[in-house]
């Protein structure tokens, strides 16, 4: 071995590293090679500067993050099981419902996980091809796609094993705007998680915006969906019900609270299509607190045009 | 030196572990935290020693062992779970290791009443009392030797720590760091050439 390939391999003998013959090797020349042992020599005094700098753990550390660990694991703990998890249940009611065609979904009154699948499927046939009738894919189709969640796994004594799970179905429906079970599928694919669902179910609804649930569906959307997308479909559907007391109601309350520029600019506009004069203490109180100058000279105008003072006074 | 080495292989010799494994899987928080008990005093002291500082550790120790709660459903045994839990500590120690270069927050002084103090200088004094033999530690060396871990490459200085701190073979720093037993030992001769050139006057 020559010195070059043994002060290479210095580091891997000093922390035993080396394969047995090779640190043979290495020590058969060290014993040789007096220039080789003093490069062994500074290795161990590098550990042994580096050693001393070896920093100790503040003894209670440990106690104090395992609390704070704990407490955000039982925070998190707490948060999926209250919204995100299914109910149990949830799978069998709409099952249940599925029976036949349609027969039974008058029963459901909760927005269903396993609706979203289902009207993810249902909106992309898209309703205005309406198919005669209200039909279901047959659940042997094998082009349906199953999600599984395992709950249990027991072996049996025979020998057989048992395996409990909940099982989500994706099926694809279509059928009338007027079929009230498709109604009801529309409505509860609107309070869906996910906002594109949201805004597709929204704009097949905005039709029916006549109807007084479906109505309620798109006042509860532009007051208190999170995604402004999803608000302002909601707004378009609501155009034809401007006049309605209590659509006007949400609307003002929209106007003073909605974080969106956008939102804002439509609500100002369904709402002086048709002006009265509760609408102008409203569009005051807006003009002084509005910080975007687009909705603000929306205002102006608006008031201007009901021959209203821009200011309060 | 060998202390967690050895710590890591009665955990993994511990058939324990693998029950406490598949309870947390199974959503026992108990468990969970008993299977964090087993192991976050090695982890603690890698983050502190390496970080050299408690709140960096503490900080560590969180993100850590959050990513260990939130994934610990993808553990499959398929590795031991000594490895598994080091590369998510490691990789969160590494982020911390690159944030701080970019910070350039390399001196660790802190300020204090009696004006600008260096924090490592504290903890020597700290541990002191307990070994008299520190107090033959001299300051100056002591700056020199934390000048030349400074100079590692954030991935040097995992494998240096985990080496010559933690005690762990360079075939299980390849398989935490997601890499092989030859580039770990790569890795090490390069961390201590750089700290023999840097500090060649001192050995």
């Amino acid at each position: 071995m020559t010195c070059d390939s043994v002060s290479k391999l210095i580091p891997l003998y000093f922390y035993g590293e080396l394969p047995a013959e090779e640190e043979e090797r290495v020590e058969d020349h060290l014993h040789e090679c007096a220039s080789c042992a003093r490069e062994l020599e500074k290795q161990r005094s590098l550990a042994v500067a580096l050693d001393g700098r070896r920093m100790e753990t503040p003894p209670l550390l440990a106690e104090e993050c395992r609390m704070n660990l704990m407490a955000a694991v039982r925070a998190e703990a707490r948060r999926p099981m209250e919204s995100a998890r299914p109910q149990p249940s949830s799978w069998k009611l709409f099952e249940r419902a599925m029976g036949g065609t349609f027969a039974g979904l008058g029963r459901l009154r909760q927005p269903l996980g396993a609706l979203a699948l289902l009207a993810v499927g249902f909106l992309a046939a898209r309703v205005t091809g309406i198919t005669p009738e209200a039909r279901q894919a047959s659940p042997s189709n094998p082009s349906d796609r199953i999600f599984a969640t395992v709950r249990s796994v027991q072996p049996e004594p025979s020998g057989a094993v048992q395996i409990a799970f909940d099982e989500t179905r994706r099926r694809v429906v279509s059928g009338r705007m007027d079929d009230e079970n498709i109604q009801r599928l529309l409505l509860a694919a609107a309070r869906e998680d996910n906002p594109a669902v949201r805004v597709e179910s929204v704009d097949v609804l905005k039709s029916r915006a006549d109807s007084g649930e479906v109505r309620d569906a798109l006042l509860n959307a532009v007051a208190h969906d999170p995604n402004p997308g999803v608000r302002l479909k909601a707004l378009e559907g609501l155009k034809p019900q401007a006049e309605d007391e209590s659509v006007r109601k949400t609307l003002a309350h929209v106007l003073l609270t909605d974080d969106n520029p956008a939102v804002r600019m439509e609500v100002v506009d369904l709402l002086v299509a048709r002006p009265d004069d509760s609408m102008v203490g409203i569009l005051q109180n807006l003009v002084q607190k509005e910080n975007n100058n687009y909705v603000r000279q929306k205002c102006e105008k608006a008031l201007k045009d009901m021959n209203a003072s821009v200011g309060t006074f | 030196m060998a202390q967690d080495a050895a710590g890591a292989v009665s955990a993994r010799l511990n058939p324990d572990v693998d029950s406490l494994i598949r309870a947390a899987q199974g959503g026992d928080d108990d468990a969970f935290e008993q299977l964090v008990r087993t192991y976050d005093q090695s982890v603690l002291r890698l983050a502190v020693n390496l970080l050299r500082s408690p709140e960096d550790a503490r900080d560590v120790y969180q993100e850590a062992f959050l990513r260990v709660y939130r994934n610990l459903h993808g553990f499959r045994f398929d590795c031991s779970f000594h490895t598994w839990l080091y590369r998510i500590v490691t990789n969160v120690c590494l982020d911390q290791l690159r944030k701080r270069r970019v910070r350039k927050e390399e001196s660790f002084v802190m300020d204090t009443a009696e004006g600008p103090l260096d924090r490592i200088d504290v903890f020597e004094e700290e541990a002191s009392h307990a070994n008299p033999e520190r107090c033959l530690w001299n300051n100056q060396i002591r700056q020199r030797v934390e000048q030349a871990l400074g100079g590692l490459t954030p991935r040097e200085r995992m494998v240096f720590e985990l080496r010559h701190y933690q005690g762990l073979r360079l075939r299980n720093i390849g398989e935490v760091l997601g890499t092989t037993e030859e580039a770990a030992k790569n890795c090490l001769f390069r961390a201590t050439q750089k700290m023999r050139a840097e500090l060649g006057d001192l050995l």
